[in-house]
């Protein structure tokens, strides 16, 4: 039996302002935001986006682009025509505006590595700013490959001009498509590959990566968060894998609860999602995840859930129990 | 340059060394060399003839012997028994027995950051330390607050100690003398966790409830008096925790305590834990003799408490060990540390 809600985990929010605006590039505006009082943001590592919470349904993700030492949140926002006005909205804000953020989370973290090979496509290039400064700091070594339309489309050229001829601009006026065959033609085990940018080109890297060890590859996707649930819970099966048992998990309990009532001994504890007891493992089955305890990469995974809150998204579970 | 660094190697495997942690107190250094022992490595603090704190691998180059045994002279230290001399950046600068020093002779040099109240050093890739904001801990130094405190080597690794911090349901259970009755009363309210990338932050918000008798006594209110209290608690860092207590006193002001905690790890088992205790009322010396034995005592309890643990641990290894929903912020922080270390090595998915 679920005990009323006695634990609330959620992300950090706070109310930040504007402190600068700038132009650095074609419909592209550096925003520099702040804490009011100039109190401390939390801290972050390269990789690391904030949600813009421009009204309680409508959020933006933007990479966090300055340094992690700076008492400030830099962003840099393309103005992109979208169905609600998201990225339009942020887009103006004017210096002195006051915004709501949420997080930071970094599901694109810089992992320590001998060596980088960076490929940002337009917008993309702002998580890679502080992984540069990163991976220099840490002796690394790295090449950055950044295309976009045109070079006045492409932000942070003179930025980037500092670093000589580790950065390549490839704008696409000038010289055509990044070299992807050329650039990712050389797999090996102590590099690791960041990429950022527009669907079709990390579903090209992707592809190229696949011929490289696996975990060499890291990318950023700017999915926008999902939290709404279309309709009622549907019904689905778990098979036990270990006790060769199948259950059948009705639409209004949980899997957790199935798997007792079939008289299999699982542990649980908070049975919110929160404490990580009825952590399982999956091993088929495209799942659900409800939980507060898996972060994006994790839950990508589908090795894990919490079975006290998550379900299936399909038809069947096989669960390591 | 090339070098013949002694690189300090990564000897405790499961904390993040791309952190900062406080070495020793600002009042701890001097001419006069400290040895510490940081994530396992031995340092070496001292000041230079200009107050500037310097932290170095506590062992000479020639032979192995801890230059904290030796001398600070001027702005540097003198290694005992082989006499070479190192600056402030690490470099040796002379040696006794010939004019030209060994070529690229060198100890590595911790970057440092002293706020006032603490030495902090990193024991990461130097270069990152600048990548990097060390922890603020400003109240320590601020006159509107009122600090006692005192630290302790605990035979307990910094895991067990987050563990502890970050979930203090315990605290009536082994101090019911301290322990506001507020713990007490019944399950506690609603815990709020709130986690960003690198750190989580958790409160609760009592309803009005008696404070302990001590706690009446220095605050100078009747015992039976039931204020709105609220608990706070804060993983700033690997290095820092920021524990919270507010009294509402209903005419709109309140009555705060802050609990700081500087963590340290000396080896994979043993934790150098800095604790101070901040109030910002009752700043008489007559309230310090009050309540600086209470603390005292209290958390030397915790830290028994936590030694015999960690000797279960080593004696019987890990076990899976069931969870809480007040486990909910100490879940987060392991996350968050697991996350930092794997980063931190490298490690393929």
């Amino acid at each position: 039996m679920s005990e009323p809600t006695t634990t609330h985990v959620s992300e950090r929010e706070c109310d930040v302002v504007v402190r600068a605006r700038r132009l650095v590039a074609e419909d592209v505006v550096e925003l520099t935001f702040g804490l009011e009082d100039d109190e401390e943001l939390p801290a972050w590592t390269p990789g690391a986006h904030v949600d813009l919470m421009l009204a309680p349904d409508l959020l933006r993700q933007y990479s966090l682009c300055g340094s992690p030492n700076d008492r400030t949140y830099q962003v840099a926002v393309l103005r992109a025509p979208d169905s609600r006005g998201g990225s339009m909205a942020v887009h103006e804000l004017p210096e002195g505006a006051r915004v709501r953020i949420r997080g930071p989370r970094n599901n694109f973290p810089l992992v320590r590595a001998q060596r980088y090979i960076f490929i940002a496509g337009g917008i993309g290039i702002t998580p890679m700013l502080p992984m540069i400064e990163e991976a220099i700091a840490s002796g690394a070594e790295w090449s950055l490959h950044y295309g976009g339309r045109s070079r006045s489309s492409m932000a942070y050229l003179e930025r980037l001009a500092a670093y000589g001829d580790r950065v390549h601009v490839v704008p696409q006026d000038e010289a055509g498509l990044l070299d992807l065959g050329s650039i990712l033609g050389s797999p090996d085990d102590s590099t690791r590959v960041y990429c950022c940018g527009p669907e079709p080109l990390l579903a090209a890297v992707e592809a190229l990566c696949s011929a490289w060890p696996p975990g060499s590859l890291h990318l950023e996707r700017f999915a926008a968060k999902d939290v709404v649930r279309e309709g009622a819970d549907q019904p689905f099966e778990a098979v036990l894998q270990r006790r060769g048992v199948t259950v059948t998990v009705g639409a209004d309990e949980s899997l957790f609860d199935a798997v007792r009532a079939a008289g299999v001994s699982v542990l649980g504890s908070c049975l919110e999602g929160i404490c990580g007891t009825c952590e399982t493992g999956v091993l088929e089955g495209d799942v659900d995840h409800r939980d507060s305890v898996l972060d994006a990469e994790e839950q990508e995974a589908m090795d894990t859930m919490m079975i006290c809150v998550s379900r299936c998204r399909g038809e069947r579970l096989v669960l390591d129990l | 340059m090339s070098s013949h660094t002694h690189s300090p190697a990564r000897r405790v495997s499961n904390v993040p060394h791309e952190a900062w942690y406080a070495a020793a107190l600002s009042t701890e250094v001097g001419s006069t060399p400290l040895a510490r022992r940081v994530l396992g490595q031995r340092v070496v603090l001292f000041r230079t003839s200009t107050g500037q704190a310097v932290a170095l691998t506590d062992r000479c180059v020639h032979a192995p012997v801890a230059l904290s045994e030796g001398r600070v002279q001027g702005d540097e230290i003198i290694a005992p028994y082989s006499g070479f001399r190192y600056d402030a950046s690490g470099t040796c600068t002379s040696v006794p027995s010939q004019e030209r020093v060994p070529y690229g002779a060198r100890v590595h040099a911790y970057p440092v950051h002293e706020d006032g109240s603490f030495i902090w050093v990193w024991p990461g890739e130097p270069a990152l330390a600048a990548l990097r904001r060390p922890p603020s801990t400003e109240w320590l130094r601020d006159p509107a607050w009122t600090t006692f405190g005192d630290q302790v080597e605990t035979r307990a690794s910094i895991r067990l100690m987050q563990d502890n911090f970050a979930d203090i349901t315990h605290v009536t259970h082994v101090d019911p003398e301290i322990a506001p009755p507020a713990l007490g009363d019944g399950p506690p309210p609603p815990l709020e966790v709130q986690v960003s990338e690198t750190s989580v932050s958790f409160w609760r918000e009592y309803p009005p409830a008696p404070m302990p008798a001590w706690q009446s006594l220095v605050m100078e209110l009747p015992a039976w008096r039931r204020l709105p209290q609220r608990e706070e608690g804060e993983f700033v860092s690997p290095g820092l925790w920021v524990d919270r207590w507010t009294v509402d006193l209903e005419d709109g002001r309140s009555a705060r305590w802050i609990f700081t905690h500087a963590l340290t790890p000396v080896s994979e088992n043993s934790t150098r834990h800095v604790w101070r205790v901040s109030r910002d009322f009752s700043p008489s010396p007559a309230v310090d003799g009050t309540v600086t034995p209470l603390f005292t005592r209290y958390y030397q309890r915790v830290r028994h408490l936590l030694e015999d643990m960690q000797r279960i641990v080593d004696e019987d290894g890990p076990v899976f060990e069931v969870r809480v929903a007040a486990d909910a912020a100490g879940s987060q922080v392991r996350r968050i540390m697991d996350r930092l270390v794997a980063d931190e090595v490298g490690v393929r998915d």
